[in-house]
């Protein structure tokens, strides 16, 4: 079969998925990828059970359920879970569909509650998810073992420093371990800084593929001053996008399959993403390594994504001129809700010990750059949704288009790999100018394409 | 002026400005619009979440789609004027409607005003339009050149927005 052939039928049959997926691993190599892939009924499908279905996922940050009992509705992928604080105080991510006949048990996307009642037929559970109550069960269910029958779990939780992953896989590995040399970088947001979110995520629908934005968060800075002209010029956003501080941007191409950017600030005074000395002696440097700090001293904006579908911006930045800069940590989550179709999640958070006023400069500078009316998310938005229409094209099948993820690699190009970088992964300076950071996503993603459905 | 001479007067001194500011908008004369707003504006789309009945509130007093005073919206207006703007450049197509104004509290120079919202919003030749659906609560305040919109509460009906991008005014 030719390839042309091969992609035709993949797109059509969920057997077909394999041959493309051999495509995708060979045209990799080269800095292609298939565009049909970011717009595909069979590789939705498989990216349910391959991706989500397989890989750590995150489910949300542990101060959006402080108190016993506070609950959260989420997803793994399309899957209904609740988040919740069980009485003894754990985390609990339970799938909320009732053992009876399936209803959901928890409602409402939010609250607090010492259980879940099934509005079916009543059936019970508490917190942590066993069966406490069947109406009439004497008369009725008087063998029914409700120890067999609590909320099933999510075969796997762990949390890092506050953010919270589930795994549908009982055998993946330890987060710490999926995660791997991305802690090195995390560990700058989530340890060094005590986070806390702010109120509740924003949500909207967006007709994207959820990897078109996990790619550009993983590395894509060479679309900034033709993307975010028009923020830019409006005089927002970083201070290293405006002009008003000099950066050499670094590119952690592979940190286990995870991607960062970083725009480091060579200067004596510290930058810390433009947090205020008086919210910088908050932070905990015992809890980093001297590498790690000084690295985080330097730090302007930084990005990244977790690979499969976390990503995260922290941005010195404002959302107006004659404001004051502050660091705002936003938290993003590219939920798949079809071919060619997602849902943003976006969470801002801030140092949880700063004080309230500036909390709340933190939150506006993040709503006004990230967020459904940020002035950066809605121009990358208005772009990335023009590829969707292309990648569900027939032509494009046809033709075997491919997306170029080319730049920098050739002997002539400004981007080279730093053998003195201090943290963990594939390092490049002139970051902005290689695919690196966005072939990393795309070999992250076909090597778990690769695994078959346990 | 008898009583409710005067309460018609006001109830149509507001929906002409309501009226007004929806066709600036509309037509997108957004330098026109955010002439018709006070220094002082405050300006807010607090998220919405599904809650239980019981639960005081759906709306979120710290999460906000928008939150804007005067100085964030002339940045969101100044940007939305330049050919970079790519969301709104070819801009959407948006048609406002407004209904059920009703005037909840006045006194002499400023009056609380309650409408309905839909927004019509299309893009490029999509015949799905994208539909938003609120209520908004604003103080209309007189000012040397006639009323002025001193705050602006949109309380949306959706928690998931059915639109790739808040890019436009409400
Ligand atoms: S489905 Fe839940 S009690 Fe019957
Ligand atoms: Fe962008």
């Amino acid at each position: 079969m030719s390839n042309n052939e091969a992609r035709r039928t993949a797109n059509r049959s969920p057997e077909g998925i394999e041959t493309l997926m051999e495509t995708v691993g060979e045209q990799l190599e080269d800095g292609q990828l298939p565009v049909s892939v970011l717009h595909n009924e069979a590789v939705y499908e498989a990216e349910r059970r391959r991706i989500f279905g397989q890989n750590w996922v995150f489910i949300g940050h542990e101060t959006e359920i402080p108190e016993p009992g506070d609950y959260r509705q989420r997803y793994i992928g399309t899957d209904p879970f609740i988040f919740v604080r069980d009485e003894d105080g754990d985390v609990q991510v339970l799938f909320n569909s009732c053992r009876h006949r399936g209803s959901k048990v928890c409602r409402s996307e939010k609250g607090n509650s010492s259980h879940f009642r099934c509005p079916y037929h009543g059936w019970t559970y508490t917190t942590s998810g066993e069966l406490v109550g069947v109406p009439q069960q004497r008369n009725a269910y008087q063998h029914l073992d409700t120890d067999e029958h609590g909320l099933h779990e999510a075969p796997r939780v762990e949390s890092y420093h506050g953010l919270v992953f589930a795994a549908l896989d009982p055998d993946v590995p330890s987060l710490e371990a999926y995660l791997g040399d991305a802690t090195w970088y995390l560990d700058m947001y989530v340890k060094f800084i005590d986070m806390e979110v702010i109120g509740d995520p924003h949500r909207w629908e967006v007709e994207t593929d959820w990897k078109t934005p996990a790619e550009n968060f993983a590395g894509d800075n060479y679309h900034i001053p033709m993307g975010h002209k028009s923020a830019i010029d409006a005089g927002i956003g970083s201070d290293t996008a405006t002009g008003e501080k000099q950066s050499d941007l670094y590119a952690i191409a592979d940190a286990s399959g995870h991607s960062f950017s970083l725009y480091q600030i060579e200067s004596d005074d510290p930058n810390f993403w433009g947090h205020p000395p008086e919210v910088v002696d908050g932070f905990h440097p015992e809890r980093l390594s001297e590498d790690q700090y000084e690295v985080a001293r330097k730090s302007g904006v930084t990005l990244g994504t977790i690979f499969p579908n976390l990503s995260f911006i922290h941005l010195g930045g404002t959302n107006a001129p004659e404001k004051e800069s502050v660091g705002t940590f936003v938290l993003r989550q590219w939920q798949p809700k079809g071919p060619g179709q997602m849902e943003v999640w976006n969470w801002i958070l801030a140092p949880e010990n700063a004080s309230e006023e500036y909390k709340e400069r933190v939150y506006e500078s993040g709503m006004g750059t990230f967020s459904a009316s940020g002035n950066f998310e809605v121009d990358d938005i208005a772009i990335w949704n023009g590829i969707t229409e292309a990648a569900g094209s027939v032509f494009a099948e046809q033709q075997a288009a491919t997306t170029n993820f080319t730049m920098g690699r050739f002997g002539d190009a400004a981007p080279e790999r730093v053998p003195d970088w201090p943290g963990p992964g594939e390092t490049y300076v002139h970051g902005g100018l290689t695919d690196e950071n966005q072939l990393t996503f795309y070999r992250s993603w076909y090597d778990a394409m690769q695994e078959e459905p346990r | 002026m008898n009583g409710e001479y005067a309460a018609y007067a006001r109830r149509s001194a507001c929906e002409e400005f309501l009226y007004n500011e929806a066709y600036l908008l509309d037509d997108r004369r957004v330098f026109e619009w955010f002439d018709l707003v006070t220094e002082d504006i405050d300006y807010r789309v607090p998220v919405r979440t599904t809650r239980e009945r019981s639960a005081d509130e759906e709306f979120s007093d710290q999460a906000y789609h928008l939150k804007e005073d005067h100085e964030s919206l002339r940045v969101r207006i100044e940007r939305l004027e330049n050919d970079f703007a790519w969301s709104e450049n070819p801009p959407s197509r948006t048609r406002r409607f407004v209904s059920n104004v009703t005037v909840l509290d006045a006194d002499d120079d400023s009056f609380d005003v309650r409408s309905n919202l839909l927004v019509h919003r299309s893009h490029e030749d999509s015949t799905t339009p994208d539909l938003l659906s609120a209520e908004r609560r604003d103080t209309l305040r007189r000012t040397e050149d006639g009323l002025g919109l001193a705050a602006r509460l949109v309380l949306l009906d959706h928690t998931v927005l059915p639109t790739d991008s808040l890019s436009i005014i409400l």
